[in-house]
């Protein structure tokens, strides 16, 4: 620290340091926002409207019915709870076309929402999303533990009774893995911020007991 | 007296720059989250808020990098010192506003349920490390630093 050094060439290990890091880090960037952005070829099941953000659609068709929108994410402890409590209630609007509902499977908590997501999308072509929904939050393992692999979503949908060989091929090539980022970007775009979120004709319903209380949960449908 | 402050230098550089480098690595592989946390925070627009969460991650890791090799502390400090101003003003509009949110500062971040937010940890955190960031662009002078002559370049023109 004594000597004055001459400028110039003592930096140039610093600022070839600084060249790479920024460089190295704008190269990574860049790709990264590119692919945060909705890919309107990816392809999307038959039930899912992108109109309705990318979420699968049942009773789309109906007027003059509350809309119920859910945002969930596969992995998220508190979605279980949530499908737990509410599930066969939404069900039941579906069979008894009381209402519109709209799944959005979200994957912010890892690779194992996507293959979860991924896997869903395939079972709605194979009519069987609700089945495989129930079961998937029934026998939700701990986050990112490696419990979901394409492989052992290939066996959940066997157990609720998909057997084609369709179902098998969509999970194992993520067939909708472009489809799962453009129903996390049009999330992100509706601003939700937690997982479960549920919109009822539009309107966000505020984080409390209706989302785990039947009745409560009932009645704010009803209120609209 | 002088060696002293060298190594308490060193020490600031390493304490930033790992705690950027740890917040940006934990957050760079789940940018849904990220962008989550960012909205949550309800300061800005949504499209920007999404935007900013997912370059708000490299970011920090650049930082942390550059702080922690001493390539170019002064600006690497003043940038983070800049960021942590911009932390502590977000979390406190937060919790003055009674939001129930996650910091999201380590990953993680969105709603919480009302009642359990803690704005007070990582409002003090912040404030420390912008202490540091303060300290070093004012004082860049460290050991094992990259920046051969942070005394001589900008420093001795009295800047």
């Amino acid at each position: 620290m004594s000597t004055k050094p001459k400028p110039g060439k003592d930096n140039f290990t610093r600022n070839l340091v600084i060249g790479v890091v920024v460089g190295v880090i704008l190269i990574m960037l860049v790709p990264t926002l590119i692919s945060k952005q909705t890919d309107t070829s990816a392809k999307i099941p038959a039930s899912v409207s992108a109109e309705r953000g990318y979420g699968v659609v049942f009773n789309g068709e109906l007027t003059g019915v509350p809309v119920i929108d859910v945002y969930e994410d596969f992995q998220c402890p508190v979605c279980a709870q949530f499908e737990a409590a509410q599930g066969d209630y939404l069900e039941s609007l579906i069979a008894e076309k009381k209402a519109t509902v709209v799944f959005h499977t979200l994957s912010f908590i890892g690779t194992e929402s996507v293959l979860a997501a991924n896997a869903a999308a395939c079972s709605a072509d194979e009519d069987k999303f609700l089945a495989l929904h129930k079961m998937l939050y029934q026998t939700q393992p701990k986050e990112n533990s490696g419990a979901w692999t394409n492989e052992s979503l290939v066996a959940a949908g066997n157990s609720v009774g998909i057997t084609s060989d369709s179902y098998e091929k969509c999970v194992n090539t993520g067939q909708y893995a472009g489809w799962v980022n453009n129903v996390a970007a049009a999330a992100a775009q509706e601003d939700v911020n937690s997982t479960p979120t549920v919109f009822i004709n539009g309107k966000e319903l505020k984080r409390g007991n209706e989302y785990y209380d039947r009745a409560l949960f009932k009645a704010a449908v009803e209120r609209g | 007296m002088r060696q002293v402050q060298l190594w308490f230098g060193l020490l600031a550089r390493l304490v930033l720059g790992g705690v950027l480098l740890l917040a940006g690595y934990l957050k760079f592989d789940e940018l849904d989250k990220s962008q989550m946390a960012v909205r949550a925070y309800e300061m800005l627009p949504v499209p920007l808020a999404n935007f900013i969460g997912i370059v708000l991650p490299f970011f920090e890791i650049g930082m942390g990098l550059l702080l922690i090799l001493g390539a170019g502390i002064r600006y690497s400090a003043a940038l983070s010192a800049l960021l942590m101003v911009v932390f502590v003003i977000g979390i406190s509009q937060a919790w003055a506003r009674g939001l129930s949110i996650d910091c999201g500062c380590f990953g993680g971040g969105g709603q919480v349920a009302p009642g359990t937010a803690n704005y007070l940890t990582p409002l003090l955190r912040d404030t420390g490390l912008l202490a540091l960031g303060i300290y070093l662009f004012r004082y860049p002078q460290s050991k094992f630093a990259l920046d051969k002559t942070p005394q001589s370049a900008a420093l001795e023109k009295g800047i």
